[in-house]
């Protein structure tokens, strides 16, 4: 390996394609910087000083161990999520389901409240429930893609809505907690991940989400299995012809991917000071966005574990710093403004992906134009009789 | 060359309609793909245009429709020089094309879709007006087509008569029509024939590109034959026989015909490198019988073959392409499932298995479409290196962990045996040259020491160096005992290669010979569909 004549950190295989032909690492800062002027010049026209504003918004996300804590505990379950989509995107899938995954994982993770196991133990058990109601959440769609040819895009989104109402009911009327009404059961005190940094957010659940990482990774360039689904994902003909039963991989990608968003569930239910339960009301606020999120978080880690981690940081520290901005002396800025600019930093860093990944999105949009029209005809020809 | 290109020159000079003279086009990849072609076109008249693939037809029709501008020659009309920037000023000219796939929005009916063809840009869109011309037209030239059904809808031949009626709206005085019939029925075409003879009656002129020579008998005046870019003859269809249109695209010396083994022999320093021998029939490996198959579009493309391959012999498959040869080899590698017949490899099915099956009974394939079925491209070569072997012993370890160091080894050996310039095993796919990319896939299937290979163009673009090369490694993986299938559109390394031949045209097996049995004008019209008895 050593005489290997393409640069390439063996850590980042697969990401050697760029768009412009730069190192992934390069190409993203660029794509950074590039967001970050449009940003300020948002600020600026909006009377803002972009300066301050960028100031406090690093300051906020790794002005100090408080700040770093508040970030990567704001990104852990982000790389889970993003892992999600990643690996369908290896395999050639659109998972946009990892919200409803991550609730209903997140839901399977409180029911540890309704038993008592060892410390450690149970923690592991939560983990385990979490991940196998994620993959079982995720594999419907997945099997009705490969039997019944359903677009896993629609059936993705419209599982997340089963999902979400389903959690919903679940927080509110049965695994509630009969003294607040507003949130689920607590889970118990041997069943949490530890605090890392005292008075923080920030807890062990980084492991599972950075071991996950790791783990994608090894399956993925290391195995024969992750091997079948990157061939599928990137040439299923291909694969086809050598000897790669595709269905097979799509199944397996959703499965892992399912699995990664349920445990992104459970480290918020089991990894979140300091209720450690899901609150109902005002519906279930602490897991809205985090499959979405992933999604963006997948882009800008350009769908490969090791750049979704550092990702994963970058946005923790957006999201932990941006609420800084809007406090923050002299200048403060607006949520909405901090959104926007926001929006314009993750766009920029995410377009490299997502121009590698348009025919694949192109592919998509055909698929679902397809299935549309078949359904406006049948509904015409119905019309007719 | 042209001895026979009188009967446009006998013309009186103002009798023409159109006149390409001296065209030549060079690729930008530096192919010829046409040598000073010159022909004239007269007002009602039919020409076919016959040649083997890549012998220039469609090159010369794109050039005289607009769609590409030759690097020399010129276009002429009676008045003066034409040059055609694009498609549609040749059919303001007059000239009309209608390609092998066609130009219609889906889900657009027939009037909108020739509608659109008329607008310029930002034009309001007349359909009334156009549905008025349309009926007119269809009632003066009998061809009819369901005008209010989203074209998607219509068959095949119909889809085909909305674009002629798109070109015919435009007042064409030239119509060309490329492989017009590879898509009909029978019944299909003889409408599409009688639609052209009332055209040819109306006073327009058609080019009818096709390789079957009863085709192009029963319908054209004159036939101008092509091959490798060069004209090679412009005769009249009343003086032409298959025999000598055969000849002509085939090849032809001047001292008769000289039979395929002579003439392989001759061409043998382009095909191969080492002496011919003569392969020993082993034991018999792969039977087929009465294999039928449907094609994409659900034509049966396959349509009763059978034949058997023995170990140390290549089965040599001829044919123009298209002809069900791709489906043949779907079928018998798992990617496409036959509608009937048997298929045994060393006496165990084959049919409806997928392709990891078969190749665990001992198939190795070197597919035609290399860039779509033989390599992942954004893989390595290492990863591409053990498609389909990825699950073996050698490579897989325990709990399916990929042994990356067997792998680039592995590679290494493969760069080494076969050639294959690469800067290293970590090198993507897509960075290799075709001849390279080729080379990784016939080692990767050779290398897995396989009973049989199936080979479809396994030298398809490749320069000559390395087809050689790769032509020598059949012969070697045959001489070792091993059962080769080859498919090929090729018909010079067909020839020198196999030694038994079937020649294949619409789904079947038009003979199953040796190849030193026929000479080269009888496999010339064997490829177009006209069989030997009836000719002799």
């Amino acid at each position: 390996m050593t005489e290997n004549p393409v640069r390439e950190s063996r850590l980042l295989r697969g990401v050697h394609r760029t768009v412009t032909g730069l190192h992934p690492a390069l190409e993203s800062l660029v794509a950074a910087i590039v967001g970050l002027l449009i940003g300020a010049l948002l600020m600026y026209i909006w009377g803002f000083d972009p300066w301050k504003a960028y100031w406090a918004l690093l300051r906020g996300a790794y002005g100090g161990s408080y700040e770093w804590a508040s970030s990567l505990a704001r990104g852990t379950p982000l790389i889970l999520t993003a892992l999600t989509f990643a690996i369908c995107v290896r395999a050639g899938m659109f998972n946009i389901g990892a919200e409803g995954q991550t609730m209903i994982g997140a839901m399977a993770a409180v029911c540890v409240a309704l038993f008592a196991a060892p410390t450690g133990l149970h923690l592991v058990i939560g983990l385990v429930f979490a991940a196998v109601a994620g993959a079982l959440w995720s594999v419907v769609p997945a099997v009705l893609r490969v039997t019944r040819g359903v677009s896993e895009v629609i059936s993705t989104i419209m599982f997340n809505w089963i999902g979400r109402w389903l959690a919903l009911y679940l927080a509110i009327y049965v695994i509630v907690d009969p003294m607040r009404a507003e949130k689920t059961l607590t889970v118990p005190v041997t069943a949490r991940f530890p605090i890392l940094v005292r008075g923080t957010d920030l807890s062990a659940s980084i492991f599972v989400a950075v071991g996950v990482a790791l783990l994608v990774y090894f399956l993925l360039w290391h195995t024969t299995m992750g091997y079948e689904v990157r061939a599928a994902g990137l040439n299923p003909t291909a694969a086809r012809y050598g000897g790669i039963r595709n269905k097979r991989t799509m199944i397996i990608s959703f499965l892992l991917g399912g699995a990664a968003a349920g445990l992104a569930g459970a480290t918020m239910a089991m990894g979140l000071p300091p209720s450690y339960a899901i609150f109902g009301g005002g519906g279930l606020p602490e897991l809205t966005n985090l499959g979405f999120d992933g999604m963006a978080v997948a882009m800008v880690g350009r769908n490969h574990p090791i750049g979704i981690l550092m990702a994963a940081v970058f946005f923790g520290g957006l999201n932990a710093g941006g609420r800084v901005m809007q406090f923050y002396g002299s200048n403060p800025v607006p949520l909405e403004m901090i959104r926007v600019v926001m929006g314009a930093i993750v766009l920029a860093l995410a377009i490299p992906e997502l121009i590698r990944l348009f025919p694949a999105i192109k592919r998509q949009g055909e698929r679902l134009f397809a299935v549309l029209r078949r359904r406006r005809e049948t509904r015409s020809k119905e019309g007719e009789a | 060359m042209n001895e026979n290109a009188g009967p446009g020159a006998r013309q009186n000079a103002d009798g023409y309609f159109l006149r390409a003279e001296g065209i030549t086009k060079i690729y930008s990849d530096g192919t010829v793909a046409l040598k000073e072609a010159t022909l004239e076109i007269h007002p009602r008249e039919i020409i076919g245009l016959l040649g083997e693939n890549g012998a220039g037809k469609t090159t010369l029709t794109k050039i005289l429709s607009g769609l590409l501008p030759p690097s020399h020659g010129r276009v002429v009309s009676p008045r003066g020089p034409v040059r055609f920037a694009n498609p549609r000023e040749a059919l303001d000219f007059g000239i009309g094309m209608v390609h092998q796939h066609f130009a219609l929005v889906g889900t657009f009916t027939a009037t909108e879709n020739v509608a659109l063809s008329h607008e310029k840009p930002f034009s309001r869109i007349r359909l009334a007006k156009t549905r008025e011309r349309l009926e007119a037209l269809m009632e003066e030239s009998g061809l009819r087509v369901p005008l209010d059904v989203p074209v998607e809808k219509l068959a095949v031949g119909e889809q085909q008569r909305v674009e002629i009626l798109k070109v015919l709206s435009r007042d064409v005085q030239l119509l060309i029509l490329d492989e017009p019939t590879s898509v009909l029925t029978p019944l299909e075409v003889d409408e599409l024939f009688a639609l052209l003879r009332k055209l040819k009656e109306k006073g327009t002129s058609v080019i009818l590109i096709t390789h079957k020579l009863k085709e192009v008998q029963s319908i054209t005046d004159r036939i101008i034959v092509l091959r490798h870019g060069e004209m090679v003859g412009d005769v009249r269809t009343a003086e032409a026989t298959a025999e000598r249109l055969a000849q002509l695209m085939v090849g032809k010396t001047l001292d008769g015909a000289p039979t395929a083994v002579e003439l392989s022999a001759e061409q043998l320093p382009r095909v191969l490198s080492a002496t011919r021998k003569k392969g020993s029939s082993g034991e018999g490996i792969l039977h087929v019988i009465d294999l039928v198959a449907r094609g994409n579009t659900g034509e049966l493309a396959v349509n009763g073959v059978t034949f058997d391959v023995h170990g140390g012999e290549i089965f040599g498959i001829a044919g123009v392409e298209g002809n069900g040869q791709s489906e043949l080899v779907e079928c018998l590698t798992g990617l496409r499932v036959p509608v009937a017949g048997t298929a045994t490899i060393r006496g165990k099915n084959i049919l409806g298995k997928d392709p990891r099956q078969i190749y665990r009974l001992g198939v190795a394939h070197v597919p035609e479409d290399r860039w779509r079925l033989g390599l992942v491209l954004p893989f390595t070569l290492a990863e591409n290196a053990i498609l389909g072997v990825h699950r073996w012993k050698e490579f897989q370890g325990p709990f399916g962990i990929l042994r990356r160091g067997k792998v680039n080894q592995h590679v290494r050996e493969l760069m080494n045996r076969f050639d294959i310039q690469a800067t290293g095993p970590n090198a993507p796919a897509k960075s290799l040259s075709g001849g390279n990319q080729q080379k990784l896939i016939v080692g990767r299937e050779l290398a897995k020491d396989p009973a049989i290979v199936v080979a479809s163009q396994p030298t398809r673009g490749l320069d000559i160096g390395a087809a050689r090369y790769i032509r020598d490694l059949l012969i070697e993986m045959r001489d070792n005992g091993r059962a080769i299938l080859l498919v090929s559109a090729d018909l010079d390394e067909v020839l020198a290669l196999a030694d038994r031949l079937a020649i294949m045209y619409e789904g079947q097996f038009m003979t199953l010979c040796r190849p030193d049995s026929l000479n080269r004008e009888q496999i010339g019209m064997l490829m177009g569909g006209v069989a030997c008895k009836e000719v002799a």
